[in-house]
Parts: structure tokens; C-alpha cells; sequence
């Protein structure tokens, strides 16, 4: 227990988009989990698509000591708003803690029918000046998750000038850009037979040729995923040698990305990242330790990256421990 | 009467598009606007041309439409001082902060939301009313029914691309060029160019436009040669509905096109225009049909020189 009480002043919360998900991954390093996918309204068993499912699984979590959040489209037409509405209403009912919202049209629907539930503006909501987040925040935000290009620098400005909590992506896939049709359908969402099996298997996008002589591996060439509705990085974001940096800019709300990741994944990264918080946060000299390396290696199969951090090209890594990582392309 | 407005990408540009029938031309403020700094002004470029606008009874638009760190605001609220003080009065932005400012800062000064603020809603753009916008830009995708929402039931102008890019993502929620490749570059004012940014200094990389492998988990190829969808489009057949509907703007964009090529699209959307609104009812398409195509063949030369330049350009070894 001590280290889940070391850590009071920071969160470690991961996404999750379907009950299968949840019941799959060993949530105990995390204290919060944000419910369901924003790409796709159609992924199978999304929390934000499925407005029932949502009591059961905020109480069983609320029970476990945990917050809940709810994610909403990122992208929604006119037609997608009464689906939108509905699903406020029911995270509210449910006993969410927070709305993670997108697109500035669902923050003010949050604010037009007074629901209390406070909002969490989340990747694609482009936030990159703490103006645009006290914006934001005049609209019933108390948390932001600036754009991937914002450098701590900046967040660091956004955190001490907006009167928000700032989030930061410690792990995972970079969200790098949402479509509006599914790159892994011919015909139509809701004819394709495809859907929605197409996108629980791992879809590549590479270019470019491997690294030649005196190349690292991957050099030269590119690999990104393609979740169907989305374009994420190929490389995972990993910040787990920069904790101590980060907690002394003022950030304390990091998170994994769990989507179109595997149960293990989530689980063992989670872990890696509990210990290195707490280890962090306790003041003592901290290092990245073998073993967290070695999980964060075998679960990222592209190699690390957090260039956008440091005012660099999103795919470049940049530390002294993780660098180098592995690369299949 | 709907306004035509069209680039200007160079003072001769924007010269160009004005003499060739534009109501009103934009322009890019020097790292300010969504294209490289070769296609924007420094100021007193946009000072003269917004000079040569107003002696035709036309308007300039000045873009400061990137999305800036917090500690440029000043910078742009400085810059914006000058250009209202030499009677600009019509701005595009994309971050609802720097909008808010500009909004309280110069009270009655015209704010596009730029196509960069992703609008694909009618309660989006009540949101952007609420932050000081007077007109806003549609996605490119958005359909009739919410753009008559958002003439008629928000109440706030409502502006339409009709030439532009289509986009593999949402343009303005697509980080892919500067995750591949991106450079922060300081100007002599301060003002970081973010070069290989898109939204924040105008530079696209272009990368959806190569060619890619799909690959599964095991690194097996899936498909080979793919190309991510991203069309430029030219709007004809619509036209005549988005009069209907009372577009306030039709918008050509183009800064990086040639001048006569650009000039020869003002020219068309103009004689257009004007001969629907003459006569609505005998109106025929066909024959802009025509016109049309040896515009397209024309543009779809240059982009794809551009574009090839561009990925290039990005550092992908071929």
C-alpha cells in the first residue's frame, strides 16, 4: 500500500475501450480509467457508444478505489449529436467522475444542458496556448491533454498560467490523426462485413527501406499504425526516464494509451510505470531500472519515441536508456 | 451577395486574384498562417496590398491562422496592433485563446474560425461564436443541412472552400508531418515557425501522399503501394445550392499555385457566380463542366510537382 499512498499526488490512468478490455487487464497500478474509443463509434464494445454499460462498470471501479471517465467522439457530424447528448447524460447518471471531450461542439452541449460533470479535453481538442485551455476551462474544463507537438515547455506554461490540470501521454501510441472513413473497409461501415473485425488485428503503415550500413535500425524509413479510423505512431511515446523532469514542470497526470493494445500491454506497462511514479515522487535518486526496461522493450515492438517533448520531430527519441530501441522495419 | 475570396500568396498574387474578379483576398502573416513562410508577407507587404484592396472597394484578410506557443501571443497581438492601426479590420484564427484576445482587444474587428478549427457541427460553430468569431469555415466534408444550421439557426457567417485538399485526416487534427519530421526555426521578431507543422507553421510534409506498405502484426505485407487518400477538390456542381443556401464566402485557396493558374480560378468561380445569380432559373452546368477540366489538369501538374518536392523534402530515403 505504500506506494499507492506516495502517489496521491499524481494519477496514473489508462483508456480502455470495451468491457472485455477491462475485465482483461490488472488495473491495480492505475488510479484512473478513462471508458471507451473516440475513433470509431463502431468499435466493438465501446463504452461510448453503449450508454447501458456504463452504471456497472463505473460502480465496480469506483468500488475498486479508482476514478472513471468517460471518452466521447472526436469527430462527431450533426447527425452523431442526439447519440452524444444521450451518452452525456448517462456517464453523468452513472457517477463519472469526468467527460474526456474532443470537439469544442460537445463542450458546450455539456454546458447548454447544465449536466455536472466536469470535462477532461482530450487529444484531438487541440490545445496548444494556455488561452485556448482557459477557454476551455470558461466551458467547464478542469483538465486539458494539450496536442502531441506541445513541448513541456509550453505545457509547462499551460499547467502554472490556465487553472487546469494538464495531462500528458507517458506511453503508447501518439494519436497522430482521426478520419472520417474506415482506411480498412471497402464498402460502407454499415454493410462491409469487415466491421468491426477488421481493426482487432494490427494493421502497419511503413515506407521508406530499412537502415543500411551504418544506420540504426529503422532509420530512414517510417511506420505508423492504422487503426481503421485513425492514424497513431508507430513507435510508443515513453517518457519513463524523464519522470523526475516532468513532476518538477508540474505535471502529475500521466497516462497509457490502452487502445488497440493488448491486455498484457496495459497490465505490465502499467506496472513499470507505478514503480518508476512512486520511485519518482519519493524524492530518491532515481534511474530506470533493467526490469522496467526490458517490459517497455518487449511491449513496443517499433521502439520508443517523445520528440514533440522537446521541440522535435514526434518520432525521434530523445534520453540516454531507451534510445536505439527495437524496430521491425 | 455571397463574397469571393481567393489567395495571395505574393503581393502579385494578391494583385492578381483582385484584378481577376476576388471580392476579397487573404494573406498569411510572416509564420503566422498555414502555409511556409515563402507564401506569407512580411508586414508591409500585407500593409500595401491591403492598401491596393481597399482603393478597389475590396478587403484583405490577414491569416494568423497557425496555433502558437503561449508566450507568442504578444507577438501577434503586437503585430495585429499594426495591421488595424493601417485599417485591417478582417483577421483568420484557429486558437480560440489567441481569437478571444484579438476579439477584446480590438472590439468590432471581422474573425474567420479558420478551416484549421476542424468545424464539423452546428453546436462547434455556436462555440466559436461564443469566442469571438464572426464567420466560420466548414470542414470540407460537412453537409447541407448543417451548414443551413449554422446560417440560419446559430447566426454567424458561414464560409465554404470549394478549392482545397480533401485530406487523408481531418485537416487540423493531423499531426503526421511533424511526427515525421519537424524543426522549431526563430524568426527575427521570435516567431517559431515550427517547421514540418501544419498547424502550427504551415509546412505539410505531405507524407499520407507517399507510398505505403500495409503490414500485419507479423510483419507480413498485407497490401503494397498504397496511397492515403487526399484529393484536391474543385466544387462546381455545388455552387449554385451554396448560393442558395447564402454562403457569406466562397473561398479559393491556392497561395501555392502558380499565378496564372490561380488567377484563371478567380476568373472562373467569378464569371460563374455571376451568371447563376443572373439568371438562376435557365442556368445550365455543362458547359463549366468543360471549362473546368483544363483547370484541373493544369492544378493537378503543379501539386503533384509540389508534393513530390515536398516527401522528398521530409527525409524519407526512397
Amino acid at each position: 500500500m505504500s506506494s499507492r499512498e506516495s502517489s496521491t499526488a499524481s494519477e496514473l490512468v489508462l483508456t480502455v475501450a470495451s468491457p472485455r478490455e477491462l475485465a482483461d487487464t490488472d488495473l491495480s497500478p492505475y488510479d484512473a480509467v478513462c471508458l471507451g474509443n473516440a475513433y470509431c463509434r463502431r468499435f466493438e464494445g465501446n463504452f461510448a457508444e453503449h450508454p447501458g454499460l456504463l452504471p456497472g462498470a463505473v460502480a465496480s471501479l469506483h468500488a475498486a478505489g479508482k476514478k472513471v471517465y468517460v471518452t466521447s467522439p472526436a469527430a462527431p457530424r450533426g447527425r452523431d449529436m442526439p447519440h452524444v447528448e444521450r451518452l452525456i447524460h448517462a456517464a453523468a447518471s452513472a457517477g463519472a467522475d469526468a467527460l474526456e471531450v474532443h470537439n469544442m461542439g460537445v463542450l458546450r452541449v455539456l454546458r447548454e444542458r447544465g449536466i455536472p460533470l466536469p470535462a477532461h479535453m482530450g487529444a484531438f481538442a487541440n490545445v496548444y496556448t494556455h488561452l485556448a485551455a482557459q477557454v476551455m476551462r470558461d466551458f467547464g474544463a478542469v483538465r486539458v491533454r494539450p496536442n502531441a507537438e506541445v513541448s513541456l515547455a509550453e505545457m509547462s506554461v499551460i499547467s502554472r498560467e490556465a487553472g487546469v490540470e494538464v495531462e500528458i501521454l507517458a506511453h503508447g501510441k501518439i494519436p497522430l490523426g482521426i478520419t472520417e472513413k474506415c482506411f480498412l473497409l471497402e464498402g460502407p461501415e454499415e454493410t462491409d462485413p469487415g466491421c468491426p473485425a477488421a481493426c482487432v488485428e494490427e494493421h502497419w503503415l511503413t515506407a521508406g527501406k530499412p537502415g543500411g550500413k551504418g544506420q540504426r535500425s529503422g532509420e530512414g524509413a517510417w511506420v505508423l499504425k492504422n487503426v481503421g479510423k485513425g492514424v497513431l505512431s508507430g513507435k510508443d511515446m515513453c517518457v519513463i526516464e524523464h519522470l523526475p523532469e516532468l513532476l518538477a514542470g508540474g505535471i502529475r497526470i500521466f497516462k497509457v494509451e490502452g487502445l488497440y493494445e493488448t491486455a498484457a500491454y496495459r497490465s505490465e506497462v502499467g506496472a513499470a510505470y507505478r514503480e518508476a511514479l512512486s520511485r519518482a515522487l519519493s524524492g530518491r535518486e532515481y534511474a530506470v531500472t533493467p526490469r522496467w526496461a526490458q517490459i517497455l522493450r518487449k511491449h513496443s515492438l517499433n521502439g520508443f519515441c517523445n520528440g514533440y517533448y522537446f521541440g522535435r520531430s514526434g518520432q525521434i527519441y530523445v534520453g540516454t536508456v531507451l534510445q536505439g530501441g527495437n524496430s521491425r522495419v | 451577395m455571397a463574397e469571393l475570396l481567393a489567395s495571395g500568396g505574393t503581393v502579385e498574387m494578391a494583385r492578381a486574384v483582385l484584378d481577376s474578379g476576388a471580392d476579397a483576398v487573404y494573406v498569411g502573416a510572416k509564420g503566422w498562417s498555414r502555409r511556409r513562410a515563402q507564401y506569407e508577407m512580411g508586414d508591409e507587404e500585407v500593409i500595401a496590398s491591403a492598401r491596393y484592396a481597399k482603393s478597389l472597394g475590396k478587403v484583405l484578410r490577414v491569416a494568423f491562422n497557425t496555433l502558437p506557443a503561449s508566450h507568442e501571443i504578444p507577438l501577434l497581438l503586437a503585430k495585429a496592433e499594426k495591421f488595424v492601426g493601417a485599417g485591417v479590420r478582417d483577421f483568420i484564427l484557429t486558437d480560440v485563446g489567441a481569437m478571444k484576445a484579438l476579439s477584446e482587444r480590438f472590439p468590432g474587428v471581422q474573425i474567420h474560425a479558420s478551416v484549421g478549427c476542424t468545424i464539423v457541427n452546428a453546436e462547434d460553430a455556436w462555440f466559436y461564436k461564443e469566442a469571438g468569431a464572426t464567420q466560420v469555415v466548414t470542414e470540407c466534408r460537412v453537409d447541407r443541412e448543417e451548414m443551413r444550421k449554422i446560417r440560419q439557426e446559430v447566426g454567424v457567417g458561414l464560409e465554404v472552400l470549394v478549392h482545397a485538399t480533401t485530406c487523408f485526416t481531418y485537416l487540423g487534427r493531423c499531426t503526421m508531418s511533424s511526427y515525421t519530421r519537424q524543426e522549431w526555426r526563430f524568426d527575427d521578431e521570435g516567431k517559431n515557425h515550427f517547421l514540418g507543422s501544419p498547424n502550427r507553421g504551415g509546412l505539410c510534409y505531405r507524407v499520407c501522399l507517399t507510398e505505403w506498405d500495409q503490414r500485419r502484426g507479423d510483419g507480413s505485407l498485407e497490401a503494397g503501394g498504397l496511397v492515403l487518400p487526399n484529393l484536391a477538390y474543385f466544387l462546381v456542381d455545388d455552387i449554385p445550392d451554396l448560393l442558395d443556401l447564402g454562403v457569406d464566402t466562397i473561398k479559393i485557396q491556392g497561395r501555392e499555385y502558380s499565378i496564372p493558374l490561380v488567377g484563371r480560378m478567380v476568373r472562373f468561380y467569378r464569371d460563374l457566380i455571376d451568371s447563376y445569380l443572373r439568371d438562376r432559373s435557365s442556368f445550365r452546368m455543362e458547359a463549366w463542366k468543360e471549362r473546368m477540366a483544363g483547370i484541373i489538369t493544369e492544378r493537378d501538374a503543379e501539386r503533384r510537382e509540389k508534393t513530390a518536392g515536398l516527401i522528398s523534402e521530409s527525409g524519407l530515403s526512397a
